[in-house]
């Protein structure tokens, strides 16, 4: 314990120091951050004034207006954004020669990662910020009130080390960051096969099955419910449980490829 | 005379060369061109499996959810192509092999016209993979021949029109990761028309915006064939939006071209 503590102390120490440079490089290209922000905004905007029509149809979940009810699916698409960014943000990092810079370094291995995702994480939770503030300001209600404002702006930040560990193991397996950057759309359809944008109840068939099956459904739900419905201690565990489950096995899968290539080169 | 056929020839050739190394590239990496296929396959599976419930409210214009979202679905893949396009020549100037492409001699604008072309051809992909995929799936086309002529027509084009757009934008930012701006610009300008709701069910401010929104004329020149008859009402507003946008984003491109290369 005593003998590992230095050693832990210094991985700490270096996740920090690289989760502070992933933000400062995020800072400075500042206009990369606001799609992530836009485009779910917009998205609720345009989602709530074409789909009014919809709250009457027998099944759906008794809701306020549209925008109550998109409010969750819209921060986990914001996210989604700032989670591939950790990732295209390695694989720069790799086809650049700063990442073996890196490695011919004394700086432990694992920071490497964490601290990309450290980065994507921070940015993630102020882009839960300012979206509940934007969607409050626009007659939206969480009736969980601020603990369940909180929940989802934890629920954010681990959504984006779920999905970022998923894009950094890409990026170390690929070396590229097309390739990385073209797994977005892939991530945004697994939100549009989730509850995220509409009910489960209103779906048919196989697709029903597999939103109901999907993560993105497990993680969504629960803060639905928070926001429409009010607090509700196994919500707020089952929003938090699930993306942080995740995102153990991704983050670990992405240690696993970054010790494969290290192992190969 | 013949020195300005022959510069029309070598052009030509450049240009061509640009486009066949695109489709080269594809082949030697087809991790690259699977999303392309992919996503909007998926996108169609999506839309048409969340909002298959759309079809019960009365005045939705179709009883059908595949002939209303696979062309809207074929339009995005064919977006995602052009931004495809933009995406490798992110990459060749970020590799340094836009310098040497520089070092072509004569005009710029086979660079350009290149890419674009690259686009159109890479279009054609997405499009038939969604419009195979949807007619298993229980699609009808009831416009018949024209009606799949006007939506490949739709599809290549509007890939070129993106493509220029986010040419315009690369020569600006220089960087590949300027592509995820040019993601939302896309997919905002496809949600902001008629791509999953008509007009009529639309609110106050996006009822107004898709009516202005080039884009929903290009939607209603590429869904009219699996609506009912192609008509040439429908068709010409498609056409004259498509042009005008390759107009103004080419030039921007063009002029964007020329201040990162003199």
């Amino acid at each position: 314990m005593n003998k590992n503590s230095p050693n832990l102390r210094l991985a700490g120490v270096q996740t920090l120091e690289l989760t502070q440079r992933a933000l400062q490089n995020e800072f400075r290209q500042w206009v990369v951050i606001l799609p992530g922000l836009i485009f779910p905004l917009m998205m609720a905007a345009v989602y709530s004034s074409q789909f009014g029509r919809t709250l009457g149809l027998p099944g759906f979940p008794e809701v306020r207006s549209f925008l109550d009810f998109i409010l969750p699916g819209s921060i986990v698409q914001a996210v989604s954004f700032g989670a591939t960014s950790a990732g295209t943000a390695l694989a720069l990092d790799i086809e650049d020669g700063f990442f073996d810079r890196l490695m011919a370094s004394p700086v432990s291995r694992v920071p490497i990662l964490l601290g990309r995702l450290g980065g994507a994480a921070v940015i993630a939770a102020g882009k839960a910020i300012i979206l509940i503030l934007i969607f409050l300001a626009f007659g939206a209600q969480i009736k969980a009130g601020i603990g369940g404002a909180l929940i989802i702006i934890l629920t954010a930040s681990l959504l984006v080390l779920a999905i970022g560990g998923l894009a950094q193991s890409m990026a170390i397996r690929t070396g590229s960051q097309e390739a990385v950057g073209a797994t977005f759309p892939l991530i945004f359809v697994t939100i549009f096969m989730s509850s995220a944008f509409f009910p489960t109840s209103l779906m048919e068939g196989w697709f029903r099955a597999l939103a109901e099956n999907n993560p993105i459904t497990w993680t969504v739900d629960p803060i639905r419910r928070l926001v429409i419905q009010g607090w509700s201690t196994t919500d707020a565990l089952q929003a938090l449980g699930v993306p942080l489950l995740i995102s153990v096995v991704t983050v670990s899968l992405a240690i696993r490829s970054l010790q494969k290539m290290l192992r190969s080169s | 005379m013949s020195s300005g056929l022959s510069e029309m020839k070598h052009s030509r050739q450049v240009a061509a060369a640009i486009c066949m190394r695109g489709m080269r590239r594809i082949k030697a990496r087809p991790v690259l061109i699977v999303p392309t296929i992919v996503m909007p396959v998926v996108l169609v599976i999506s839309f048409t499996g969340a909002f298959s419930s759309l079809t019960r409210i009365e005045g939705y214009g179709t009883s059908n959810i595949y002939n209303w979202m696979a062309p809207y679905g074929a339009l995005q893949g064919a977006v995602f192509a052009g931004i495809g396009a933009v995406g490798s020549s992110a990459d060749d100037l970020e590799q340094g092999f836009f310098d040497r492409l520089l070092l072509t001699p004569g005009s710029r604008f086979p660079l350009l016209m290149g890419t674009v072309g690259y686009s159109a051809f890479r279009a054609l992909i997405p499009t038939t993979a969604v419009f195979f995929f949807s007619l298993a799936l229980g699609m009808t086309v009831p416009g018949g021949i024209i009606g799949v002529l006007s939506l490949y027509i739709a599809t290549s084009f509007l890939a070129v029109v993106f493509c220029l757009i986010g040419l315009v934008i690369l020569y600006k930012m220089k960087t590949q990761r300027s592509l995820m701006l040019m993601q939302v610009i896309a997919f905002g300008a496809l949600f902001i028309s008629v791509g999953q709701v008509p007009q009529s069910f639309m609110d106050g401010w996006l009822k107004i915006a898709a009516r202005y929104n080039p884009i929903t004329n290009v939607l209603e020149l590429s869904r009219q064939g699996f609506l009912g008859d192609v008509a040439w009402s429908t068709t010409w507003p498609g056409l004259v939006a498509l042009a005008s946008m390759s107009f103004v984003a080419g030039g921007l491109a063009w002029r964007g071209l020329k201040k990162l290369a003199p």
